[in-house]
C-alpha cells in the first residue's frame, strides 16, 4: 500500500487513531480532543455553511501536506493520484454509485454547478431552451445559471417552494407547475436543478419523486444540488435517479475546507462532454481525471476522505447514527424552541434532516434582509450565537393564510445542528447563568431590543 | 471580541505594510545560513531539489502562518468570513500591486495557479467568439513550447469556439533574442493572412521545456504595432524569477505563479489585467453570489475552501526582506549560481548551454552527454532533472536552482549530478 511504499522519504503517515467506541455520551471526551480549536463560549448553531473538522483530520490532512513539500515531484507522479482514487472509491460505495468514473472530486458544490452548466451551455440550440429551478436556490447557482444559461441565450423557469410548507405533495404540485409553464410556448427544458435540501429555507425536497416527474416530462437532464446532503440524509444515487448530482464533504462529514464529489451518471451521454473549467493537461481524460490535476495547489482535503471513513466509524452506527441523532436532537430542541416563543417550524420534522427552521417572535420586528443581517450579527457579537437568520417575504399567495405568531410576523431562525447538541449546551452553559440556552438571549433580546438599520434601540413596547 | 485574541497570533491583521521583522542575529541582520536550513528542514535531506521549478519551495515560517489563518478559520468560520478573509485578501492584493509596479488595484486578482488564470482569460475569448465579436477562424498565436496545461485550454476555449491557432517555432538552442523575434513575425504575418485578425498572443515570460527567458516586452510592441488585439504573457515563473514591471512589459494580461520562486505555498497566483474597456468582462469560471463585481472580487470568494495560501503574502515578504538585497537579491544569487553551475557541467561533459546566459533566469538548460543514448522522453526522479529529447537528438537536462542555490554548495551539487551522469555512461538504461 502507498503509505509503506517508500521508506527513504521517511514519512509518518497518520497512526491509526485508537480505536475507542463513541457512543454520542462522551461530549466532553470529543469536545476536549476533537474540537478543542472551537472558539470556546460561542454556540456553533451553523454547521451548515462551513461544517466543521475533528482534529484528528486535520492532523491527517497536515501529514499529506508535509509529504507534498518534503518531495513533492515524487508526491505528484506516485502519491498524488493514486490515494486521489482511493478518495473516489470510498465516495463511490457511500452513494451507491455503480462505477469509479462517476466520482470526480471538486472544492465545493460551486464548482460542480459550473461544470454542469458550463456543459449544458453548449448544448442550448433553441430559443425556447429552458432551464428550471427553485426560487430559493443557493445565490451563487443562481449567479451561475445567470453566467453560463442567460448568457447563452436561455431561459430560466423559478419554481416556488412553498414556505412555511406542509407536505411533499405541495412541493410536487408547484414544481410540475413550472415544468409547465417551462414547455408552455414549445420550449425544450434542457435542465432542471433540484435542491435535495434547501439553504434558505432549508427543507428535505422529495428528489426521488421529482426527478421521475422530469423524466415522465422528457427533461433532458437533472442536476440535483444536495450540497448538505452528505452526513445529512442517506444517499442513493440509483435510487434518486438524477444524471448530476453534488455534495459537499466539509459541511455535515466533516472534511476540511474544502471537497465536494460530483457524481456524473455514465448512461447519460453528457458525462463524456463534461469539463472542468480550469483546463490542464489531463483536459479530454475524463472528469474525474481532469478535476485530479487542475494544476500546482493543495489538493489533501481530498486525500483524507478514508481517514473520516475511520473518524465516523468511531461512533455508534457510524454515520448512520450520527445522521439520526444529529436529526433528533435537532427536531427536540427546534419544538423546544417554537414551544417557548409561541411560533412554529418551517417544515414537519419529516422534511427536515439535520437543520429546522424556527419561526422569530414577530416582537422581534425584523422586516427585511438587512434586518435578518444584524439580528445576526447582534447575536454574533453580543451572545455569541452564530445562526443564520431566513427573512420570509410576504407572499402575494399568502391572503388569508400569511403565516403569523401570537403577536404578528413569522420571521424565522434557521438552526443548524452540528453532531454534538450537547457540546454546544455544554460549552455555551459554561459562559452563561441561564439553562436555557437559546431561549434566553433571544428572549432577552425581545424583551429590550429592537432592529432597525443596525442600531439596537430600546423597546418602548415592552 | 473573540478575533482580537487571535489577531494577535497573525500580528499584524490591522496594518497594511508588513512590520520589520525582529533581527534574529546580533551579528548581521540579515538571514543567517542555519537559519536557512532550519527555514527547509522539512525538505528531505537525501534529495538534490534541481526542479524549484515545478512545485517552488515553501519555507517553515510561513507555513506556520498560513496554519495559523487555516486555524482562525476554523475557529470561527463564519466570523473569519464576514471580518478576515476579504480585508486579508486585499492586503495581499495591495501588495502585489507595488511588487509588479500595476496602477490600479482592480487590476490584481489573485486566483490558484497560472493554468486558472489562463481559463479566466481564454473562456473570455471562447465567449467573443459565441457572441460575435470574434469571427470564425480568427487567430490566436501561442509559442511553440506553451505550457502543456496552457495548449490544452486553448484547445478546449479557443479552437473548440472556432479560432485558430497558430504555433510560433522557437529555435532551440537559441543564441539572440533577435532568432525569437524573427520567428515570432514570421508567425504573425501568417495569422494575418487572408485578412483574418489576431485576437490574441499568449507569450511565455519564461518557458518551462525547454527554459529560456523571451524578449516579452519586444514581443508586446511588434504585437501593438500589428495591431494584435490583445496580448496575455503567461508568466508562471515570472515573480522572483525575473524582473516583472507591468508598465514596461505593457502586455493586457499577465499572470504568475507566487508558490514557484515566491516562497508562497501551494497555491497561489496573481492575474493582471490592464484596466481597458476590453478586460471588464472577465470572470472566474467559477461563479458565486459575486459574479459581476468585478475579477478581483469575484476571484476572492468561490465558495468555501481554504483561502490561507492567498493570506500569507505579507508574510512572505517579510521573509524576502530578510535576505540581502531581498527579492532583487534572491533573484540575482541565483541567476549567478545557476549559470557558474550550468558552466561547469556543460564543460565537464563536454556539451554547451541550450541558450546564453543572458537569456536565463534562475533555471539553465544543459546539454548531456550524448553517450547516455536516450533517445526518448524520460524523466529522472533521483536527480530531479527533467530530459527531453530537441530536434537534433542532443539532449539537454533542465537544472532549476531556486533559492536553495542559497544554501547548497554549487560544487557538492555538481558534484552529485556528475557522479550520476557518469554512472549512466557506463550502464544501459533501463528501456
Amino acid at each position: 500500500m502507498d503509505e509503506k511504499e517508500d521508506p527513504r522519504n521517511g514519512d509518518h503517515v497518520t497512526k491509526k487513531p485508537k480505536l475507542l467506541k463513541l457512543s454520542i455520551s462522551d461530549p466532553e471526551f470529543l469536545l476536549g480532543s476533537e474540537f478543542s480549536h472551537h472558539q470556546p463560549g460561542t454556540a456553533r448553531i451553523n454547521n451548515g455553511s462551513f461544517g466543521c473538522c475533528p482534529e484528528s483530520i486535520i492532523a491527517a490532512q497536515r501529514t499529506w501536506q508535509l509529504r507534498f513539500l518534503k518531495q513533492p515531484d515524487h508526491f505528484y507522479f506516485s502519491t498524488l493520484r493514486p490515494n486521489l482514487s482511493k478518495s473516489r472509491a470510498v465516495v463511490k460505495t457511500l452513494i451507491n454509485a455503480s462505477d469509479l468514473d462517476e466520482i470526480s472530486l471538486v472544492d465545493n458544490a460551486t464548482t460542480a454547478a459550473a461544470i454542469v452548466l458550463q456543459q449544458v451551455g453548449r448544448r442550448f440550440s433553441h430559443v425556447n431552451d429552458t432551464v428550471v429551478m427553485f426560487h430559493c436556490a443557493f445565490p451563487a447557482i443562481k449567479k451561475s445559471i445567470q453566467a453560463y444559461v442567460t448568457r447563452a441565450g436561455a431561459s430560466v423557469i423559478e419554481v416556488r417552494l412553498p414556505f412555511p410548507v406542509n407536505s411533499d405533495s405541495e412541493i410536487i404540485a408547484e414544481f410540475r407547475k413550472g415544468l409547465s409553464k417551462a414547455k408552455s410556448n414549445g420550449g425544450k427544458v434542457r435542465l432542471a436543478i433540484i435542491d435535495h435540501i434547501t439553504s434558505m429555507p432549508s427543507v428535505l425536497v422529495p428528489v426521488r419523486e421529482l426527478v421521475e416527474i422530469c423524466r415522465e416530462q422528457g427533461v433532458d437532464q437533472v442536476f440535483v444540488d444536495a450540497a448538505h446532503a452528505i452526513g445529512s440524509v442517506p444517499i442513493d444515487v440509483q435510487e434518486i435517479g438524477a444524471d448530476f448530482y453534488v455534495s459537499n464533504l466539509y459541511k455535515w462529514f466533516f472534511a476540511p475546507p474544502s471537497v465536494a464529489f460530483l457524481y456524473c451518471r455514465k448512461s447519460n451521454s453528457s458525462s463524456s462532454a463534461m469539463h472542468h473549467p480550469v483546463v490542464s493537461h489531463e483536459y479530454g481524460n475524463g472528469l474525474p481525471i481532469e478535476s485530479s490535476w487542475i494544476g500546482t495547489r493543495d489538493y489533501s482535503p481530498q486525500l483524507v476522505i478514508p481517514t473520516i471513513i475511520e473518524f465516523v466509524n468511531r461512533f455508534e452506527g457510524g454515520i448512520e447514527g450520527i445522521m439520526a441523532r444529529n436529526h433528533e436532537q435537532v427536531v427536540k430542541m427546534g419544538k423546544m424552541l417554537a414551544e417557548s416563543w409561541g411560533t412554529s417550524l418551517g417544515s414537519p420534522p419529516e422534511m427536515c434532516a439535520s437543520m429546522i427552521m424556527v419561526a422569530l417572535p414577530s416582537k422581534l420586528c425584523v422586516t427585511s434582509d438587512d434586518d435578518a443581517f444584524s439580528l445576526r450579527t447582534h447575536l454574533r457579537e453580543k451572545y455569541k450565537v452564530e445562526v443564520p437568520i431566513y427573512y420570509r417575504p410576504p407572499c402575494e399567495d399568502d391572503g388569508e393564510k400569511e403565516p403569523r405568531d401570537k403577536d404578528g410576523f413569522w420571521r424565522i431562525i434557521k438552526f443548524a445542528r452540528c453532531f454534538r447538541p450537547n457540546e454546544k449546551v455544554g460549552s455555551y452553559r459554561s459562559s452563561l447563568p441561564s439553562n436555557d440556552v437559546c431561549v434566553s438571549p433571544v428572549a432577552d433580546t425581545c424583551g429590550l431590543t429592537k432592529f432597525k438599520n443596525n442600531r439596537i434601540l430600546e423597546d418602548t413596547n415592552g | 471580541m473573540a478575533s482580537q485574541s487571535h489577531s494577535h497570533l497573525n500580528g499584524d491583521s490591522n496594518t497594511h505594510i508588513p512590520k520589520k521583522p525582529k533581527l534574529s542575529s546580533l551579528s548581521s541582520s540579515f538571514i543567517t545560513e542555519v537559519e536557512i536550513q532550519s527555514e527547509f528542514s522539512h525538505h528531505d535531506s537525501t534529495i538534490a531539489r534541481i526542479n524549484n521549478g515545478s512545485f517552488g519551495c515553501c519555507p517553515s515560517s510561513i507555513s506556520n502562518s498560513q496554519q495559523h489563518f487555516q486555524l482562525q478559520f476554523l475557529s470561527q468560520p463564519d466570523h473569519f468570513y464576514f471580518s478576515h478573509l476579504k480585508p486579508g485578501i486585499l492586503r495581499s492584493r495591495t501588495l502585489l500591486q507595488s511588487l509588479i509596479n500595476a496602477q490600479h488595484l482592480d487590476e490584481i486578482s489573485i486566483v490558484d495557479n497560472a493554468t486558472t488564470a489562463a481559463a479566466i482569460v481564454l473562456q473570455n475569448v471562447a465567449w467573443s467568439f459565441a457572441e460575435g465579436k470574434f469571427n470564425q477562424g480568427d487567430v490566436a498565436i501561442m509559442l511553440h513550447y506553451a505550457y502543456g496545461a496552457v495548449k490544452k485550454s486553448i484547445e478546449a476555449y479557443l479552437t473548440r469556439a472556432g479560432g485558430h491557432v497558430i504555433e510560433v517555432h522557437l529555435p532551440f538552442p537559441v543564441n539572440s533574442n533577435e532568432e525569437i523575434v524573427f520567428e515570432f513575425r514570421k508567425a504573425l504575418e501568417k495569422g494575418k493572412e487572408n485578412g483574418r485578425k489576431v485576437r490574441l498572443a499568449v507569450i511565455d515570460h519564461i518557458t518551462s521545456m525547454p527554459s529560456v527567458v523571451i524578449p516579452v516586452k519586444e514581443l508586446v510592441r511588434i504585437c501593438r504595432e500589428e495591431g494584435v488585439d490583445q496580448v496575455f504573457v503567461d508568466a508562471t515563473h515570472g515573480i522572483g524569477c525575473t524582473d516583472v514591471d507591468m508598465q514596461d512589459i505593457g502586455a493586457d494580461f499577465y499572470t504568475s505563479n507566487l508558490h514557484k520562486w515566491f516562497f508562497c505555498p501551494p497555491s497561489i497566483a496573481f492575474l493582471y489585467c490592464r484596466k481597458s474597456s476590453q478586460c471588464l468582462d472577465l470572470h472566474h469560471p467559477v461563479v458565486t453570489h459575486e459574479y459581476g463585481n468585478g475579477l478581483a472580487v469575484e476571484s476572492a470568494w468561490i465558495g468555501a475552501r481554504d483561502y490561507s495560501a492567498q493570506l500569507v503574502v505579507p508574510k512572505v515578504f517579510e521573509f524576502v526582506d530578510r535576505f540581502e538585497g531581498g527579492i532583487e537579491g534572491i533573484k540575482m544569487r541565483n541567476h549567478e549560481n545557476v549559470v557558474k553551475m550550468g558552466q561547469m557541467l556543460a564543460k565537464a561533459w563536454g556539451t554547451n548551454l541550450g541558450c546564453p546566459p543572458e537569456m536565463c533566469a534562475s533555471m539553465i538548460m544543459v546539454g548531456l552527454p550524448a553517450c547516455l543514448g536516450i533517445s526518448r522522453f524520460l524523466i529522472k526522479s533521483t536527480t530531479k532533472s527533467m530530459i527531453i529529447t530537441s530536434s537534433g537528438m542532443q539532449l539537454m537536462s533542465l537544472l532549476a536552482m531556486g533559492s536553495l542555490a542559497l544554501f547548497f554548495m554549487v560544487e557538492e551539487m555538481c558534484g552529485l549530478v556528475l557522479g550520476y551522469f557518469s554512472w549512466f555512461c557506463n550502464h544501459e538504461l533501463p528501456k
